[in-house]
């Protein structure tokens, strides 16, 4: 007998608002639907009625978590159709908050995964030590979440010596917390058998979906648009790929945990080589017509912005699309098969920001058909009562 | 493979007056929306581009733009199509590139194209009861907010 279960869509804590709709049978998830739009602001039309110089602090406005990415984004193509070439400080600096800003989410998603899994002291130990990447940001663009650093022709501050020696210190703590984490996490089996074989992504699933970012990086899918598109930056500094193959929210961990070794390698890279000289040049405000394609690797993977320049002060059309729309049909496929008490873990496993806070869902009892409202704390606490019950999984070991 | 060897090869897809490389890393291809997914069934099984990062349409007027944006370990590839606005139709690509599904839905709301044999045609953003034939991203759609009915208050 199957069973339909709607799940959100709205919570006023939540960045973005989302319906999914189940058919369980028993405990099992047959079939799962996305309905979105809740948080639907038109922030593409708006955008062609606002300048160049508005529009980057519109397009800041389009994510809370990853917003460097898609003002950065926007800079780097806005940059080519007004013909403007940013100064090298100015570059590395932007790309240094990049990097700080991929540490921030990534320890912000880390924190999530601990918590959905019942691993609360992990979250407040990765929240806790986030916050040194938080007051860096800080003391760089004087903002904790909305940096408004960029600029057309480079960033709006410079830093000096003492606060490149803050960073490189923060740095280092940073290094030593995330080192203490991946001993951690190794040791925790209950851990590793909670996040194993949840949220299965096969390759070619990723391969066929599109998945992007950590999603399709779990499962061998190594596209990254830093190594593959090093927009006039990348190919400066060294850093590698991370993949894992285990296809599951373990793997998604995993590559994250890496990725946060691989931008701290960045950011020194960038510290240490930081060229002398201004941060921006002065930019036009009108561009000549014609077309421009930027990407960007965000936090989540892939972020695109497509722009047409018409010869005014203002884009004829600007396409935005954010990493989670690209893997939102790549979820649907994880939730198949899998359990309703995974819902969070898989769901957090994307976007770290879904699940961060309390939702309503109707669940339906099969056996009487009588509706009652779980809230979400209530979910995860039959998430980790099915984890207490679970047979340990011996065997699984810590892929790092 | 480099640009130049993606150039060489798409060049035996399409003539070679349809194949711009306008920057690094970039490169534009224009084809016929009945040859579109010919085109992507090949470009995916020669040239890997089986990721869609997604579908940008552009209202030019008389005409819409549609561009089918592929990102491969090299660089990307744009593929350019055009369709009159009086009949617009294009083919549904989900044959060739499953994950296709959620951006032909979103054209399909947003610029009020019809994406033949779509999968799935409902629509992906807009609200349950949004007016049928409002397409928010052509030109001359122009939002007009509705006089606020207060219910129960003053007529």
């Amino acid at each position: 007998m199957k069973f339909n279960i709607p799940i959100g869509p709205q919570h006023p804590a939540l960045k973005e608002p989302i319906s999914i709709r189940l058919t369980v049978e028993g405990e099992v998830i047959r079939d799962a639907d996305l309905r979105l739009g809740y948080n639907h602001r038109g922030v593409e039309k708006l955008a062609e009625e606002k300048s160049y110089v508005q529009n980057i602090y519109l397009t800041e406005r389009i994510c809370g978590i990853c917003s460097h990415s898609h003002s950065t984004c926007f800079v780097q193509g806005a940059e080519k159709l007004l013909e403007i070439v940013p100064p090298r400080r100015g570059v590395y600096l932007r790309y240094l908050v990049s990097e700080l800003e991929r540490v921030h989410s990534h320890l912000l998603w880390l924190g999530v995964a601990g918590h959905e899994a019942g691993f609360d002291t992990f979250f407040m130990y990765t929240w806790r030590d986030r916050e040194v990447v938080m007051d860096l940001l800080e003391m760089i663009s004087g903002n904790r979440v909305h940096y408004a650093i960029n600029t057309l022709g480079g960033v709006r501050r410079d830093i000096d010596e003492p606060l490149r020696q803050k960073i490189l210190e923060g740095l280092k703590v940073l290094k030593a917390r995330s080192e203490y984490y991946f001993k951690v996490g190794a040791s925790e089996p209950t851990f590793v058998a909670r996040l194993a074989g949840v949220g299965r992504l096969t390759k070619q699933q990723a391969i066929d979906l599109c998945a992007t970012g950590p999603t399709a990086k779990a499962s061998g899918v190594a596209l990254d648009v830093r190594k593959n598109d090093p927009h006039d930056f990348y190919d400066e500094v060294e850093f590698d790929v991370p993949t894992a193959d285990t296809c599951d929210v373990l793997g998604r961990t995993v590559v994250r945990i890496k990725e946060l070794f691989e931008s701290y390698k960045i950011c020194e890279q960038i510290l240490q080589k930081l060229p002398d000289g201004p941060v921006a040049v002065k930019a036009p405000r009108r561009a000549k017509p014609g077309e421009v394609v930027s990407r960007y690797e965000a936090p989540r993977g892939e972020n695109i912005h497509y722009i047409v320049a018409n010869g005014t002060d203002k884009p004829e059309r600007l396409k935005v699309r954010a990493p989670t729309l690209g893997n939102y049909a790549a979820t649907i496929e994880m939730l198949r098969h899998g359990y309703i008490a995974d819902v969070p873990l898989i769901f957090a496993a994307i976007d770290p920001c879904i699940c961060c806070a309390e939702r309503s869902v109707e669940m339906i009892d099969a056996r009487s058909g009588e509706e009652r409202t779980l809230r979400f704390s209530d979910l995860r606490r039959m998430a980790n009562e099915r984890a207490r019950t679970l047979p340990l999984q011996r065997n699984v070991e810590w892929p790092l | 493979m480099n640009d130049d060897q993606k150039i060489e090869k798409l060049k035996t897809f399409v003539p070679s007056e349809n194949v711009a490389a306008p920057a690094p890393h970039r490169i534009f291809v224009t084809v016929a929306p009945a040859e579109l997914t010919a085109l992507l069934a090949k470009m995916k099984a020669e040239l890997d581009t089986w990721f869609l990062s997604t579908i940008s349409g552009v209202d030019k007027g008389e005409d819409f733009e549609l561009l089918y944006h592929f990102g491969d370990t090299t660089g990307s590839i744009h593929v350019r199509t055009r369709i009159p606005k009086s009949d617009p139709r294009i083919p549904s690509i989900c044959g060739v590139i499953p994950g296709a599904v959620l951006y032909e839905r979103e054209i399909q709301e947003m610029f009020g194209i019809t994406v033949e044999n779509i999968p799935d045609p409902r629509p992906l953003m807009m609200s349950d009861d949004w007016p049928a034939g409002n397409y928010p991203l052509r030109k001359d759609w122009k939002f007009d907010r509705p006089a606020e009915v207060i219910p129960g208050g003053k007529k």
